[in-house]
């Protein structure tokens, strides 16, 4: 195919089958222990930071790194029982990030953004710099998990048999939102924040009701995430359309015709 | 019974907010091959002394002196409401989680730990359904398996955390079947707010609300349940086959 000679076409596909790995594994473990309203606080949470660090005239993605890892932390660092019972304050603060990350991108004198561009991001202005990050990242991240992921699934499933057991619960907790948080980043300079949520949950619920175990869920959510991409950056290449919305919307029609086809299964079995 | 204790509570007060007490000033001993029902209303502080007991909450004032026992050591059954029963885990997979305490990350006996998971799954018949999802079996299943993930590691004591309130009457008979076998190995601790579940192979009872009403096992008993329920509690007398108390009302 042509447009695979072109150096951004090639550089966003790299991006996108390793931002696939990123999603497949920490989409499954967010979906499965329902955090994936946290990781939308902090995914528009740190859209604030990128507008701050833009009015600044520093690095916008510095910015949004800053606040993701912030709220990470502070997540990290709670109490679970305290943050659930202030389910509402992430929404506040979920739309307090947006609207100061606007504020200040508009009050920025000079050319401003396109702010579609932070908002579904763009995976074909990614940098060789971008993919050695997230090569970066998955590599610590599937060490990680290589030597930690039993007591990291006990930690997830039962904090208090892990506790009883040994397990420092409170560094786990630490470890996973401060991986979350990291991986959001990542995925907002190179696909957006809205498409962030996107791929870290359509593809485990694609997986959930078709395999039974959870490395087998992690594996899978891998796949489905890299069909999603590339099926969805195909698309948007030959209808001319945005990449972001396009593998979006192919995800979730995706996962409507698995829960569709799973349904009539059930209702027939 | 051996009279050796293997753990002494001594004066132990515990709050979280630090003002208002949980509990307050109790002392309890739990024996070698004690069978020792914690007793109590729902928010009397029988969890949290629970918890006490396991190292997972530390106490303010007061100690637990642990004879020739640690952490380790210790099984545990929790309600089902402390984990995530929606977690796609299967029932092999969820006894395994028992083996974690002895997990090393570049240490992996996975022979050794197979042996001890099969082991487990035919012991508490659980074979039949050992790829069946935690979410899908019923609350009998669900309560052998969790007995099966606190014993595979051998405990001292086995403590169990209202073991009964969602499993049906076959399953509370089977229950105190096994439980019966094991207290002639191990220590067994037991929080319950349901009088019905103490059957008459409990060696001593505690009845707490907030602080000690009551510890040990003789007719005094009743007036004790009544001043901890705050209500009339009935008595069936000591001997018969399966249960001391009469339910709660």
């Amino acid at each position: 195919m042509n447009i695979l000679q072109y150096e951004f076409v090639q550089n966003a596909l790299i991006a996108g089958v390793l931002l696939s790995i990123t999603a497949g594994i920490i989409g499954s473990l967010i979906v499965i222990k329902r955090d994936t309203f946290l990781i939308g606080g902090i995914a528009h949470a740190s859209f604030g930071g990128l507008g701050l660090f833009y009015f600044l005239g520093l690095n916008p993605i510095l910015g949004a790194f800053s606040i993701a890892l912030a709220s990470g932390s502070f997540i990290g660092l709670s109490n679970e029982k305290q943050l659930q019972t202030h389910n509402a304050l992430i929404g506040v603060l979920w739309a307090f990030g947006m609207s100061i990350g606007i504020i200040f991108i508009t009050i920025t004198p000079g050319y401003a953004p396109n702010l579609l561009t932070y908002l579904f991001g763009d995976i074909l202005t990614v940098t060789p710099a971008d993919i050695l990050n997230i090569a970066i990242y998955n590599i610590i991240l599937l060490v990680f998990l290589f030597l930690f992921y039993k007591p990291m699934i006990v930690y997830l499933f039962d904090k208090e048999f892990a506790a009883l057991h040994g397990i420092r619960v409170r560094l786990y907790r630490f470890v996973f939102y401060i991986f979350i948080a990291i991986a959001v980043v990542l995925m907002i300079r190179s696909v957006g924040i809205i498409l962030v949520l996107a791929l870290l949950t359509i593809p485990p619920l694609i997986v959930l009701p078709l395999f039974k175990r959870l490395p087998m869920i992690i594996l899978m959510s891998v796949i489905v995430s890299l069909v999603i991409f590339i099926s969805g950056f195909f698309i948007a290449y030959y209808t001319n359309l945005p990449t972001g919305p396009i593998i979006i919307a192919t995800g979730t029609l995706l996962l409507l015709i698995v829960r569709l086809i799973c349904l009539l299964k059930k209702k027939n079995s | 019974m051996n009279q050796k204790p293997l753990l002494e509570i001594e004066h132990l007060h515990f709050s979280f907010d630090g003002k208002q007490e949980i509990l307050s000033d109790i002392t309890l001993p739990l024996y070698e091959r004690d069978y020792l029902v914690i007793m109590g209303p729902n928010g009397g502080g029988k969890t949290t002394l629970l918890k006490c007991m396991l190292g997972l909450l530390k106490p303010q004032k007061g100690k637990i002196v642990y004879h020739g026992i640690s952490q380790p050591e210790f099984g545990y059954v929790p309600q089902f409401t402390t984990f995530d029963r929606l977690m796609p885990l299967q029932v092999y997979d969820f006894i395994e989680t028992g083996l974690i305490g002895e997990y090393h990350p570049l240490k992996r006996r996975n022979h050794d730990k197979k042996h001890l998971i099969e082991k487990q799954l035919e012991a508490f018949s659980l074979n039949k359904i050992a790829y069946s999802l935690i979410s899908e079996i019923s609350g009998g299943q669900l309560q052998r398996a969790l007995l099966a993930r606190a014993l595979i590691q051998d405990p001292k004591i086995l403590f169990l955390d209202e073991p009964t309130t969602f499993i049906d009457s076959e399953s509370r008979v089977n229950l105190s079947e096994i439980l019966k076998k094991l207290n002639e190995k191990i220590a067994l601790v037991m929080i319950t707010h349901d009088t019905s579940a103490v059957d008459d192979q409990v060696k001593n009872i505690a009845c707490i609300n907030r602080t000690l009403y009551y510890h040990g096992r003789d007719e005094h008993i009743e007036g004790a349940l009544e001043n901890v329920y705050g209500c009339p509690i009935e008595l069936i007398g000591h001997g018969l086959p399966h249960r001391v108390l009469k339910e709660h009302k």
